[in-house]
């Protein structure tokens, strides 16, 4: 069988790939995507975790990640559409207007 | 080096690599394409984690229905990205360290994870019933009741909140 | 049958948003005066149940998925005032804008279910899913209007910060899962300390990933970046209901959370790390204050100051009883030969504060959308002070009760924000942070500048000569009494509500 360290090297290699991503990203969309990867990585560490103790916690905590990032996904990307119809872009740089 | 451990590798190599595409390829499609392809490849990890379920509703699910949604949008805004990929501000180059801490931090914790071999495979009645679809059905209906009527709930929410949002003017 | 009750209030508010989701499409008629109605009068329903529920011995329900517990009873009911004044402020608002929707009060009273159901939440995946319920619906709320682009940037923001903290959170909890095996926080306690003696760096890290998320929630900084955009751009009734509701719900579910691990660490460490964390929050949201002309703006970091003091309280449940010598301000200095905190006070202390700071900021934020006008929208000197300036002489009223809102703010009695500070900071002395509470207390004599600044403008400064009458609506008025009699009564009269938070403002498991 597969270590579980190993999975779970890799849930965190995607784990931070995600989280760079979100940080330094100029596309909203391309970050928004970056989140689905965090997500993602959380999920790959339930399973692995769930695997190594015969547990089924760690399944259906993952059933319920991807329920909940379907429901996220339909808001985000309506509220990306709402951005870009406002602005025009989804820049995150050109989209900044508030300032101190 | 068993069959499994090989098809891991594989998947591991190609996970990092389609994820990395998605942060640095300039054309949010290719980012797009990218995480489609990531996914497939997390759900064939999935599998080799005994997760069979799990694996068939990541590609239904995130492969089939939510990046479809996303090259929808991507789609109907016509984007294209010019400019630099990455503008070097404070507040990102700090956001690249937090992400290389928080990398480190978890290598340092995970490397030290004793790896013990599950003793529950043992039992052939557990290993039959692990990760199939009526096990997991069984406890999530007797169980999981509260979890599972906040996230009907939650879809609830969504599709209101989603059309409010996307409703051209309010 | 016993296990449904806690569901109650949330059931309430979400039949009553469909309700009014369905007679936006079947009764289509250009009256929508009776969603007010029907909204504020749901708040008040699960609220009342909610007071009933407060009273019900402790215990775990729903398989242990949730609690009882007058805690986070007494949580709802206080997201249910919330909910019923920022419906109220925005009946108003929207009416002048000609944008009231049934749609609205719907995710509104669906964000007051996910803020009930995240308080009483019992296990991780419970928690993030309920977590979700009430910041989808803000998201959207926050995005509700779209005059101008400032509505949607401001929702973004919202989102992307909201999901990347949640996914923070949530891997912190898989961690934890990998360390014990349990995702239930009772179970978690027990397991918790066999898990942090065998894999300690696991626990660690999940500690702190979790700890991570909640912090951008509860905006403490340096996790607050989001907090002055989301809540400058969103519309001012959505900012209320995000600073008076999304902000309690964060912290009752950060002590419960926290609650279940402290006996796995050391106690220094959660102690310091939430000492540190309350000192930075409130020594830089009061700073960030002080230079802001914009109200609105203002206000947004004086909530993150106060988020500041709430975590001085939290600070206080995790003081290690024994004498400990710490450097600094975060030294912890044992009175009475170090007894062990009080914890009922201290969950009285935050109780009360909360329920003084829900008052007292959906009133702020209502005076703010009072004076906002339609025309304003595109402009960038909307919330400017200027516009409050004669405002004693063109609304009297509303002077009044912004300066009541304005002086429990800065924690001035005879006012709500006064005895909730009182209770804060001396059950923060009781547990041996001397020097915390010294700092907060100076921090919130410092803060006092810009909230008078406010004072000095509606009731110094000459009105300027382009100013019009606002727009008026009863809903409005009843709104800011409303709260500027709760912010009074609760401050000249604590002892009753006082009384029943610490009769019942216990935890399930810690108490």
């Amino acid at each position: 069988m597969i270590p579980t360290s190993h999975s779970l090297i890799l849930a965190a290699a995607l784990f931070a790939i995600g989280m760079l991503g979100v940080l330094v990203r100029r596309n909203a969309l391309v970050a928004f995507m970056c989140v689905e990867l965090m997500l993602n990585a959380a999920n790959l560490t339930f399973l692995a975790f769930a695997r190594e103790r015969g547990d089924v916690t760690g399944h259906l905590s993952a059933f319920f990640i991807i329920a909940v990032a379907a429901a996220e996904a339909a808001v985000g990307l309506a509220i990306v559409i709402a951005v870009f119809r406002a602005r025009g872009t989804v820049n995150i740089e050109e989209i900044q207007s508030m300032k101190h | 080096m068993s069959i499994e451990q090989v098809l891991f590798y594989v998947f591991a190599v190609a996970i990092v690599a389609s994820a990395s595409a998605v942060v640095f390829l300039r054309n949010p499609v290719g980012s797009a394409m990218s995480l489609v392809a990531c996914f497939f490849f997390l759900a064939g990890v999935y599998v080799l984690l005994w997760a069979h379920t799990i694996a068939a509703l990541q590609v239904l699910v995130y492969a089939g229905a939510i990046m479809v949604l996303f090259l929808f949008v991507i789609m109907l805004l016509s984007l294209t990205d010019t400019g630099p990929l990455v503008q070097l501000t404070p507040s990102r180059a700090a956001g690249a360290l937090a992400a290389v801490a928080v990398f480190s931090a978890l290598i340092v914790a995970l490397k030290k994870l004793p790896d013990v071999a599950p003793g529950w495979t043992a039992d052939p009645s557990q290993v039959a019933r692990f990760g199939t679809i009526q096990y997991l059905g069984e406890v999530l209906y007797t169980k999981w009741l509260f979890p599972f009527e906040a996230v009907s709930l939650l879809l609830l929410v969504a599709i209101v909140g989603a059309v409010v949002v996307a409703k051209p003017r309010i | 049958m016993n296990d449904f009750l806690p569901l109650i209030p949330a059931a309430t508010l979400v039949v009553g948003a469909i309700v009014l989701m369905l007679s936006e499409v079947f009764l289509a008629s250009a009256n929508r005066g009776y969603m007010v109605i029907v909204a504020t009068l749901t708040s008040v329903v699960a609220a009342v149940a909610a007071f009933w529920n407060a009273f019900e011995p402790a215990r775990s329900v729903l398989q242990g998925y949730a609690v009882l517990d007058p805690f986070s009873s007494f949580m709802t009911c206080m997201v249910c005032v919330g909910t019923a004044l920022s419906g109220l402020v925005a009946s108003s608002f929207l009416k002048h804008r000609n944008a009231e929707r049934g749609e609205f009060y719907a995710l509104v009273l669906f964000a007051a279910a996910g803020m009930s159901l995240l308080a009483l939440s019992n296990e991780f995946i419970t928690i993030f899913i309920n977590l979700e319920v009430l910041s989808v619906a803000t998201y959207s709320l926050t995005a509700y209007l779209r005059r101008g682009g400032r509505p949607a940037e401001a929702g973004f923001k919202y989102f992307i910060l909201g999901a990347f903290s949640a996914s923070l959170l949530l891997y912190g909890a898989a961690l934890l899962y990998g360390a014990t095996g349990v995702t239930k926080l009772d179970e978690l306690e027990r397991a918790l300390p066999l898990a942090a003696a065998t894999q300690p760096a696991l626990v660690y890290v999940g500690f702190g990933l979790v700890l991570a998320g909640f912090a951008f929630k509860v905006a403490a900084v340096p996790f607050h970046m989001w907090t002055p955009d989301v809540y400058e751009g969103a519309p001012t009734p959505v900012t209320a209901l995000m600073s008076a509701g999304v902000k309690s719900a964060a912290f009752v579910s950060l002590v419960r959370v926290f609650l279940a691990m402290k006996g796995a660490l050391p106690p220094e460490v959660p102690y310091l790390l939430f000492a540190a964390l309350a000192l930075v929050t409130m020594v830089a949201g009061n700073l960030l204050a002080m230079p802001q002309r914009n109200v609105k703006r203002m206000l947004a970091y004086s909530s993150i100051a106060h988020a500041g003091y709430l975590l001085l309280g939290v600070a206080a449940l995790f003081a290690p009883a024994g004498a400990s010598a710490k450097a600094g301000v975060l030294a912890v200095t044992p009175l009475l030969g170090g007894t062990a905190v009080a914890a009922g006070d201290v969950y009285k202390g935050l109780l009360f504060y909360l329920l003084g700071y829900t008052v007292t900021t959906v009133g702020a934020f209502g005076c703010v959308a009072a004076i906002e006008r339609r025309e304003d929208e595109t402009r960038t000197n909307t919330w400017d002070l200027e516009r409050f300036a004669g405002l004693a002489q063109r609304q009297p009223g509303w002077a009044v009760a912004m300066a009541a809102f304005m002086l429990s703010l800065a924690g001035v009695p005879p006012t709500a924000g006064f005895i909730g500070k009182l209770f804060v900071f001396s059950a923060a002395v009781d547990a041996g942070l001397i020097g915390l509470a010294v700092a907060g207390v100076l921090a919130s004599v410092a803060g006092t500048y810009y909230y008078l600044r406010v004072v000095v403008y509606m009731f110094m400064r000459p009105s300027p000569d382009e100013a019009t009458a606002p727009f008026r609506h009863w809903t409005m008025d009843v709104a800011l009494v409303t709260s500027a009699v709760a912010v009074v009564a609760l401050g000249l009269l604590p002892g009753p509500v006082a009384q029943w938070l610490s009769r019942a403002g216990m935890m399930f498991g810690h108490f």
